[in-house]
């Protein structure tokens, strides 16, 4: 391929490509970090890790994962039909508005969810006094369901678009030989989209993994309360790196199981409009109640029980200290967002147009897996040699660029999953023809798929700017001096159990997300 | 694309060379880690700045995370004061030479001798109690006099405690460690796992929530939650503040066992003189105050009383034990509450 457009412009792809490789390498670094732990970190506790921790916390991660992703898919794949294929009461809002729980940071679900329906929670004991049952979500199924009501939308969002598009005509042809609703979307639709609904809870499954807010204060046990348990209870951080590493793997097979499932599936672009099929009676009642239920589940009760503590108490708060905390949100979340769809962008051209992509390339995605603090540590043990070598006229560590930086590690694979799956469905034809009428791959790339792709970049960009709102540990730590951002003022009030008074900063996240969210929704599904 | 990028590239240079420390040789700053999250401290900051001129630079972030970060920026660290809630993570910024000795008369005067470290590397400033609070309808106090009686067949399925990760319930085994050696505060360990109430889950506050609703009747928690549940006039916890009794019990012949928030100057600070100048203010009386009266903590200071709420609860015997004994027992402490289930 690279010798077919090597008649205009000989060295445009391999100077592209050196630079995707450089960049690649630099974004992979952290990790490399985390996984070539055993031979420069000592881990004095390892035998003790392997024995009282590894086996809880490694069958505590599984439960939490597959846990998880069951009832996330089933919140996101029916609403996602029926919002894309069907028509109901109630139909346009909710395809919007099932978005929404993007917006709430897990921990923050959890702290409301605990205090309603733990053990303790207002609506717990007043249903234990009235009908004397004792509630408590506060356990593992109660932590899964907790996650997948928040993190439903990732599965949600790109199965919708892959309702939307690309299936009409089988649909129709289906249809037309007699097959039924049910028939229609388990044996033609589903196969047509799993592509991308596996990309969608690929995202949930690292979502899951890394999540150490919520599954502490549910006194739960995963990987990651392990690797926090190694490094601030047996002052060993060697043994927290192990661990995760044995995080990685897990999201290594998770990996690599959703690309082999998504295989050579073959794309088509529709020819017949979309129709979407008029519910009546009982079904569109249902539909309604349906995607109702889920919406409350996902964002009606978190947010109202926040809205209530907001409004119901006396929170003393100074808008001196909301504005800017406001500001640097919208600052950081826009830097990293746009540097790691720079680099989504270059990493998918390479992989479109060059041969075997680096391994690099396929480490940095796996940022998305591992906790923000581990990333934050590994990346001040780079910044850190740079830093005390001084080759530099001012240090790194304590950066703006820094932690820009640490957050394109921890996201790209929320940049580069849409775009990877987007460009997937593009017909090679495309770039044959291009490179048949003499363009380079970059003139290619440029003109033929990049505007195609414009939806999923949107998307792409929204997504991992949502992400950094919410993002706390990375940003806790690698932040310079006096530098506040929402997530971290809820976080210093939640961490001192006031949390009454963090609903104020945790509303503020969910206005800052709620813009993107919107804008995401928009462009899920193309202009459709 | 190209304008993009350049235009990309050009932004993250400037945020790369953005003066986040130019100005930490100047006199006139102090630059603080902390783990404290507090409003208290930030008004405090503000009184010293009114005080001496001197302005505080703050990054609050996690203990463990900002010692990685101190370790990591080496000499050329901006650090001039790291402030935490735990003597372990104290010593262990001393083990690591992360701070340096402070020749200070006003600390030493201010400060009890086993509440700072022998070689003037840290300095404790508040006090927290691991202590228990009861359900005044159903526990008799006298009934809960050390740690130890929370292991008795009487406190079976009635003992409320948050996880084992909880730095407290850490220390506090780091203590057992100290005075008696590993196999007894073992077994006191599994004695206490045996009487939990419910595995642990939530904070401290939620420990005394648990006790308001009848899930436990006996919560080790830190003195600093319950002065502020019972100083709160949120409603859900009403219930709670009304049934919560205090008492201090002892570890066996020893005190009831505290830990301090405390700090120490960085090794590399650039503005030390500011680092002790601030220490000195913090350990001072009207700081001592403002830490007792707004943050429900124990001030280190003698002579200074705690607030009207925890004065209420009465004296209590602080144990004495070498506070930098915490550091160098808490893996151990950890493991041992491993082996004992402790989730």
């Amino acid at each position: 391929m690279m010798a077919m457009g090597g008649k205009h412009r000989p060295f445009a792809g391999s100077w592209l490509f050196a630079t995707v490789t450089v960049a690649s390498v630099l974004l992979a670094l952290p990790i490399l970090v985390v996984i070539t732990s055993p031979l420069h970190s000592a881990a004095p506790e390892w035998d003790h890790v392997v024995r009282a921790l590894l086996p809880e916390h490694l069958k505590g991660s599984l439960l939490l994962l597959f846990g998880t992703l069951l009832p996330a898919l089933v919140f996101a794949v029916p609403s996602a039909w029926l919002v894309a294929r069907t028509n109901f009461p109630g139909r346009s809002f909710f395809r919007w508005a099932l978005v929404l729980p993007l917006a709430l940071p897990t921990y923050i679900s959890a702290f409301t969810y605990a205090a309603l329906l733990g053990p303790t929670g207002s609506v717990s004991t007043r249903i234990h006094a009235l009908v004397g049952v004792k509630l408590d979500i506060m356990n593992m199924p109660g932590l899964c369901l907790v996650m997948a009501a928040v993190l439903f939308p990732y599965i949600y969002l790109p199965a919708r678009a892959a309702f939307v598009a690309g299936m009409s005509g089988q649909l129709d042809a289906a249809r037309t030989l007699g097959v039924g609703p049910w028939m229609r979307f388990r044996r033609v639709a589903l196969p047509l989209a799993r592509p991308a609904i596996a990309a969608g809870a690929l995202l949930v499954a690292m979502e899951t993994l890394n999540d150490f807010g919520a599954v502490k204060y549910f006194g739960e046990r995963s990987l990651t309360t392990a690797i926090f348990r190694s490094w601030g209870g047996l002052y060993d951080l060697g043994s927290a790196l192990r661990i995760g590493l044995v995080l990685l793997g897990i999201v290594a097979l998770l990996l690599w199981s959703e690309r082999r499932s998504r295989g050579n599936a073959a794309h088509t672009t529709d020819q017949v409009p979309l129709q979407r099929q008029r519910l009546r009676g009982l079904r569109s009642l249902l539909a309604t109640l349906w995607c109702a239920l889920v919406l409350l589940l996902g964002a009606g009760i978190p947010i109202a029980k926040i809205l209530l503590d907001v409004f119901g108490g006396s929170i003393t708060w100074s808008w001196t200290e909301v504005l800017p905390a406001f500001g640097n949100t919208l600052l950081v979340a826009a830097l990293a967002a746009a540097l790691t769809l720079l680099v989504a962008v270059l990493f998918t051209f390479r992989e479109r147009y060059g041969a075997r992509a680096p391994w690099s390339l396929h480490l940095a995605n796996l940022g998305y897996a591992i906790p923000g603090a581990v990333i934050a540590v590994s990346s001040m043990a780079l910044a850190g040699v740079v830093d005390r070598s001084m080759v530099l006229p001012f240090a790194l560590i304590g950066s703006t660029g820094l932690l820009v930086y640490a957050l394109t590690v921890r996201f790209l694979a929320v940049g580069n999953q849409p775009l990877r799956a987007a460009l997937g469905q593009q017909t090679r034809a495309l770039d044959d023809a291009a490179r048949l009428l003499g363009a380079s791959p970059l003139r290619a790339f440029v003109h033929i798929n990049l505007p195609l792709l414009r939806p999923a970049l949107l998307a792409a960009a929204l997504l991992v700017a949502i992400d950094v709102i919410k993002e706390l540990p990375l940003t806790l730590i690698l932040r310079p001096f006096n530098f506040h951002t929402l997530s971290t003022r809820t976080y210093e009030l939640a961490s001192i159990e006031q949390l009454r008074e963090a609903s104020l900063p945790a509303l503020f996240i969910v206005l800052c997300g709620l813009l993107p969210v919107l804008l995401l929704d928009r462009m899920a599904d193309g202009r459709a | 694309m190209r304008t993009l990028f350049v235009a990309l590239s050009a932004l993250l240079l400037l945020a790369c060379g953005a003066p986040t420390t130019d100005n930490a040789d100047q006199p006139g700053e102090v630059n603080v880690y902390t783990h404290r999250h507090y409003d208290a401290d930030k008004e405090l900051y503000a009184h010293f700045t009114e005080a001496t001129g001197i302005r505080v630079n703050i990054i609050q972030a996690g203990d463990d995370e900002l010692l990685a970060r101190l370790e990591q920026e080496g000499p050329r660290s901006p650090c001039d004061v790291f402030i935490t809630a735990d003597a372990g993570r104290l010593g262990l910024a001393k083990a690591r030479g992360l701070l340096q000795a402070i020749e200070s008369p006003a600390l030493k005067a201010n400060i009890p001798a086993h509440l700072r470290d022998a070689e003037d590397h840290w300095f404790g400033l508040t006090m927290r109690a691991r202590l228990l609070a009861y359900n005044k309808d159903k526990v008799d106090p006298n009934s809960l006099r050390t740690y130890q009686d929370l292991t008795l067949p009487e406190w079976k399925g009635r003992v409320l405690v948050r996880s084992a990760e909880n730095v407290y319930n850490q220390s506090l085994m780091a203590s057992m460690i100290a005075h008696d050696g590993p196999a007894i505060a073992e077994a006191w360990a599994k004695g206490l796992v045996a009487n939990m109430a419910r595995t642990p889950k939530g904070g401290d506050t939620d420990q005394l929530l648990a006790i308001g609703e009848g899930i436990g009747d006996v919560a080790l928690v830190n003195s600093y939650y319950v002065g502020k549940l019972l100083s709160s006039d949120e409603p859900e916890k009403q219930k709670a503040k009304a049934l919560l009794g205090v008492c201090f019990p002892v570890n066996g012949a020893h005190g009831t066992h505290v830990n301090v928030s405390g700090a120490g100057v960085a090794r590399h600070a650039p503005n030390k003189v500011a680092a002790v100048a601030l220490l000195e203010f913090l350990s001072g009386d009207d700081a001592q105050r403002v830490f007792a009266e707004a943050n429900k903590e124990y001030p280190v200071k003698p002579g200074i009383p705690p607030s009207g709420t925890l004065a209420a609860w009465g004296a209590f015997v602080p144990d004495t034990l070498d506070l930098a004994l915490l550091a160098k027992f808490n893996a151990e402490a950890t493991k041992r509450m491993d082996a004992a289930g402790w989730r």
